[in-house]
């Protein structure tokens, strides 16, 4: 919280030639194949690049005798993807991956973040609940996208916010992640969230 | 391997590609001493320093400093290098302390500010609907 401070911290180095962007970050979370990768690559200026990345879990308490929660640690794939918006200032779209695994662990990558996405298939809603679940415990701007397959949408959107109990305030659209201009309005809902948070 | 080890968990199935992940940084699995993670759109540069000393830089160093000729997110360079994401926040923090990188951790008080927000809601506004290149001028 200090304001004065430069939009990054550059280390001690009076030769670095190149200065980089301000790197920003939204996160696009969902359940296993509803088109969290598919919506990165839509608009990503580079192929959407996969990397792994470490998350802590604490087993479930099964065959736990000691009460002490037992720490694993598990990599799992995170394929993202960005867009330069000028030379200064260059957005990162980070898909994670999500269901029930998606949580205080993803911590890690979500940390920072402006706003997420949150892609729901209809046929599958259950799988989104975590992702839904940690943006608000989170306090993270966020929309849910019913991602359109074929066009089709089984359920109205009314019965999606309904079925997820998201408040009102969260903005449930229907986008096509293979769309480029979809997936960027989808976007630019959820920065027009987090504006008018800073405004609040 | 190229360096004639077994590879200490040879877990098969496992996604990561086995770079001997910690054993570069030497056993290390904390980043920061401060005890923050560098986040994942940390960018990072390679400085004069670096560059000219790259030919003495071991393997993953070497990569690194190369790679962040051009600004570069640490997942990306973890993407590209085929690295463990904590494996390159580790490498990064030491070359940045023997001044062969800089790092630039996104101050988030920056990043969520109403200007930057401004600036990329305007900026994908731009971003046409469809990949091939705009002829029209509508």
């Amino acid at each position: 919280m200090t304001p004065t401070e430069p939009a990054t911290r550059p280390s001690a180095a009076p030769s670095a030639a190149v200065r980089p962007p301000l790197p920003v970050k939204m996160v696009i979370a969902g359940g296993f194949g509803v088109g969290k990768t598919t919506a990165v690559g839509s608009i990503s200026e580079i192929e959407p690049l996969t990397t792994e990345a470490a998350i802590t879990e604490v087993a479930a308490g099964v065959d736990d005798l000691s009460h002490t929660p037992r720490k694993t640690t598990t990599t799992v794939a995170m394929d993202f993807g960005c867009i330069t918006v000028d030379p200064t200032l260059k957005l990162y779209l980070f898909g994670t991956p999500g269901q029930e695994r998606f949580g205080f662990m993803w911590d890690d990558i979500v940390e920072g973040a402006l706003g997420g996405l949150v892609i729901v298939d209809t046929r599958r809603l259950d799988d989104c609940y975590a992702a839904v679940d940690y943006f608000e415990h989170k306090q993270i701007p966020f929309a849910v996208a019913v991602n359109a397959f074929d066009g089709k949408v089984e359920h109205t959107l009314d019965e999606v916010r309904w079925a997820l109990d998201v408040s009102e305030r969260v903005p449930v659209i229907v986008f096509d992640a293979r769309e480029r201009g979809s997936v960027r309005d989808a976007l630019l809902v959820v920065l027009e969230q987090a504006l008018a948070r800073t405004q609040a | 391997m190229a360096d004639g080890s077994t590879p200490p968990n040879p877990e098969p199935g496992g996604p990561v590609p086995a770079v001997r992940p910690f054993l570069v940084t030497a056993g290390r699995v904390a980043p920061d001493p401060s005890g923050r993670t560098m986040p994942v759109e940390t960018q990072v540069v390679a400085t004069a320093e670096g560059l000219a000393v790259l030919d003495r830089l071991a393997f993953e160093q070497h990569d690194i400093v190369a790679a962040c000729r051009i600004p570069q997110s640490i997942a990306e360079i973890a993407a590209r290098l085929r690295l463990h994401l904590n494996v390159v926040r580790i490498l990064a923090e030491d070359l940045r302390t023997a001044g062969q990188l800089t790092v630039h951790v996104p101050d988030t008080d920056v990043t969520h500010d109403a200007s930057v927000l401004r600036r990329l809601i305007d900026g994908l506004r731009a971003i046409p609907d469809s990949r091939g290149v705009l002829r029209d001028t509508d």
